[in-house]
């Protein structure tokens, strides 16, 4: 039994870490229409930016709590920098081709992002995790420890999807992405700023992506290829989302989580959660109408 | 036998002939290349069929290329067979598969077919080729290593015999790729670009959906494991770095990139795809006016990425279809200043 609690708490956390990943998606998806699979490659790429901060340039004297929040923001800054230029020069020129069409630009720029962050900080090397809290502090929640950086997964998850909803439904720059979403064309009609909704959209995306990014650094084994293939699972959680449903893909992501931990416990393989990511996407698209997504995609 | 047919075998034959000339005169480092420069052009023209001719979105073939591999490897390996046969299992085993990933795809297609064939390819590369249980099929982690293969009874190895591999690998190459061009305007291939202008409308006129997918899958892997089924002979065992997404990844950006639609274009790609990073890591080092420079292979890929991403901005229909266009345009203005009137396709 306290072998079963203590693979939940880790399912938990790994699938908040799939729920953040899915909640940049599903909301650049949803506002722009590019299903972007340069998601992780952003994440992994503003992820770097925050160990560089944190291991090469942050000085010995500092606090431990100062080189985190001032790698934590370096990344985040980073992040936004980058969705804002990746949406100005590649995704603004290209808002009405086809879906398929954009997809295929955001390979491009997995492959671009990808290749510059091996180039920058080395393919082979193992990179030290960045810790948010202290790496050995646990919480005692009815007689199970919990790690607090699990902890803080959790609850970034819960929060920013929370957020982001609240951030859609009550605020007027919400309502004005909403209405981008349903249509660009009408909500330009309407005076809504679409460029700018985008370019929002695409730094919001990001930010969220290197928050995931950062978050889960403790828990892989942290190089440019792992991260970067983060976007399997975080496609199967936004797929059982819909691709539209913020709750539901936060929901998505801790269910895909505790999928994939629980065979750990019979089955040792690093390969395996790779087939239950397949399956479970395979098994929402028959479940669901897959005509449901085209729709969305206008 | 209609003059354009006969115009395309004999071009297929003089390419043949010049390309088979190429490696001759180089090292072994080179005439490696090619013989790796064909083999990704199978897997380019896979996408070709597959994307070009079908408008089906793929992210997996690299993953048939690996099957068709592995299992020639396997076949040769523990049974010593002709090689001819192994690479006829290996394209079996990928056309099998083939069909397999076409199973969703009759109920999805553009970007939740692209999720779906993401899945697989990363299933394989991470769990397939490198898992325990899979041992029987992958050979463990040092692979299938094929020495002393015969194809009819001819000695062709990867140390000494490359050259022999290359022909072999070419002349399939040009039979495939001519095929390629033939279905394009016969009726089997009237139905399947019926389906990527509109599945809707070729369901209406008659074309059975499901036997024409499930087809084009099946024979699109086929043509990529008929590459990978070669890859153990050229370089001497099978691992599964060559088969990794991220190769996948590249097919399609450089199928994309080139012309997805045109057969030329993807034994371009080939070349693109083998002989560049080779260049690369083989001159790309040095030192210019005292700083020493390293260009890896990394640039290669970078370079992939934002030349994909230029190209699909601003020349949709990719660097062949580019080239065509301008010829096609020289010549008909030139036919134009002849006083001639010509009919431009």
């Amino acid at each position: 039994m306290a072998a079963f609690a203590a693979y939940t708490v880790i399912g938990l956390g790994l699938g908040g870490i799939f729920s953040l990943a899915a909640l940049g998606i599903v909301l650049i998806y949803r506002t722009t229409g590019v299903l972007n699979f340069a998601h992780g490659a952003m994440g992994m790429f503003s992820t770097f930016v925050a160990w560089q901060v944190f291991y090469g340039w942050s000085h010995p004297f500092w606090p431990a709590w100062l080189a985190t929040l001032l790698a934590v923001i370096a990344g985040l800054v980073f992040a936004a920098v980058m969705g804002l230029v990746l949406e100005l020069a590649v995704f603004r020129w290209v808002r009405t081709r086809e879906p398929v069409v954009k997809a295929v630009i955001t390979i491009g720029a997995l492959l671009a992002l990808q290749s510059a962050a091996s180039l920058i900080w080395k393919n082979n090397q193992y990179h030290l995790p960045i810790y948010l809290a202290p790496q050995t502090a646990t919480i005692q929640i009815a007689d199970v420890p919990v790690g607090a950086n699990y902890i803080v997964i959790i609850v970034a998850a819960l929060g920013l999807a929370f957020g982001l909803g609240a951030f859609l439904k009550y605020t007027s720059f919400g309502r004005s992405m909403r209405a981008v979403s349903d249509s660009p064309t009408a909500a330009s009609l309407w005076g809504v700023p679409v460029n700018k909704v985008s370019a929002v959209s695409w730094m919001l995306g990001s930010l969220v992506a290197a928050l995931a990014g950062i978050l889960i650094t403790p828990f892989i084994n942290f190089d440019t290829t792992s991260l970067t293939l983060l976007i399997i699972d975080a496609l199967a959680a936004a797929l059982i989302g819909g691709l539209v449903s913020l709750p539901l893909t936060v929901l998505g992501g801790f269910v895909l989580g505790l999928l994939e931990t629980y065979p750990t416990m019979w089955i040792q393989s690093l390969g395996f959660p790779r087939l239950i990511a397949l399956l479970v996407i395979l098994a929402v698209l028959i479940v669901r109408n897959p005509r449901g997504f085209a729709v969305a995609a206008k | 036998m209609t003059s354009r047919l006969a115009f395309r075998i004999l071009a297929t034959l003089v390419a043949f002939a010049v390309l088979a000339r190429i490696p001759a005169g180089f090292d072994v480092g080179f005439k490696f290349d090619s013989a790796l420069a064909v083999i990704w052009a199978f897997g380019l023209l896979s996408l070709v069929l597959l994307t070009g001719y079908v408008g089906q979105i793929s992210l997996c073939q690299a993953t048939f290329a690996g099957v068709g591999a592995y299992t020639a490897g396997m076949m040769v390996a523990s049974l010593h067979i002709d090689y001819m046969l192994a690479v006829g299992a290996g394209v079996a085993a990928a056309f099998m598969l083939g069909v397999l990933v076409g199973l969703p795809a009759l109920r999805l297609r553009g970007i939740t077919l692209a999720i779906v064939t993401l899945g697989i390819a990363l299933v394989f590369d991470r769990y397939v080729f490198q898992d325990h249980a899979f041992e029987w099929f992958t050979g463990g982690t040092g692979g299938w290593r094929v020495n002393g293969a015969t194809i009819f009874g001819l000695q062709v190895d990867s140390s000494k015999h490359l050259m022999g591999a290359y022909l072999v690998l070419l002349a399939l190459f040009c039979l495939v790729a001519l095929l390629l061009v033939n279905l394009h305007d016969s009726g089997a291939g009237r139905r399947l670009r019926a389906i990527r202008d509109s599945e809707l409308a070729a369901a209406t006129m008659g074309v059975n959906l499901t036997r024409y997918k499930l087809l084009a899958f099946g024979m699109s892997a086929a043509i990529a494991g008929l590459g990978g089924a070669f890859y153990p002979l050229v370089a001497g065992s099978v691992s599964p770095q060559p088969f990794w997404l991220f190769t996948s990844l590249q097919f399609t950006a450089i199928a994309v990139l080139m012309g997805v639609r045109y057969v030329p274009a993807a034994a371009l790609g080939g070349v693109f795809m083998a002989v560049i990073p080779d260049v690369l890591t083989r001159f790309g080092h040095g030192t210019f006016m005292g700083h020493a420079y390293e260009i890896s292979y990394d640039w290669f890929q970078l370079a992939l990425g934002a030349l994909l991403i230029a190209q699909l901005i601003l020349l949709p229909d990719g660097v062949w279809g580019d080239i065509r266009r301008r010829v096609h345009h020289a010549r008909a203005s030139m036919s134009a200043v002849g006083g001639r009137r010509v009919k431009v396709a």
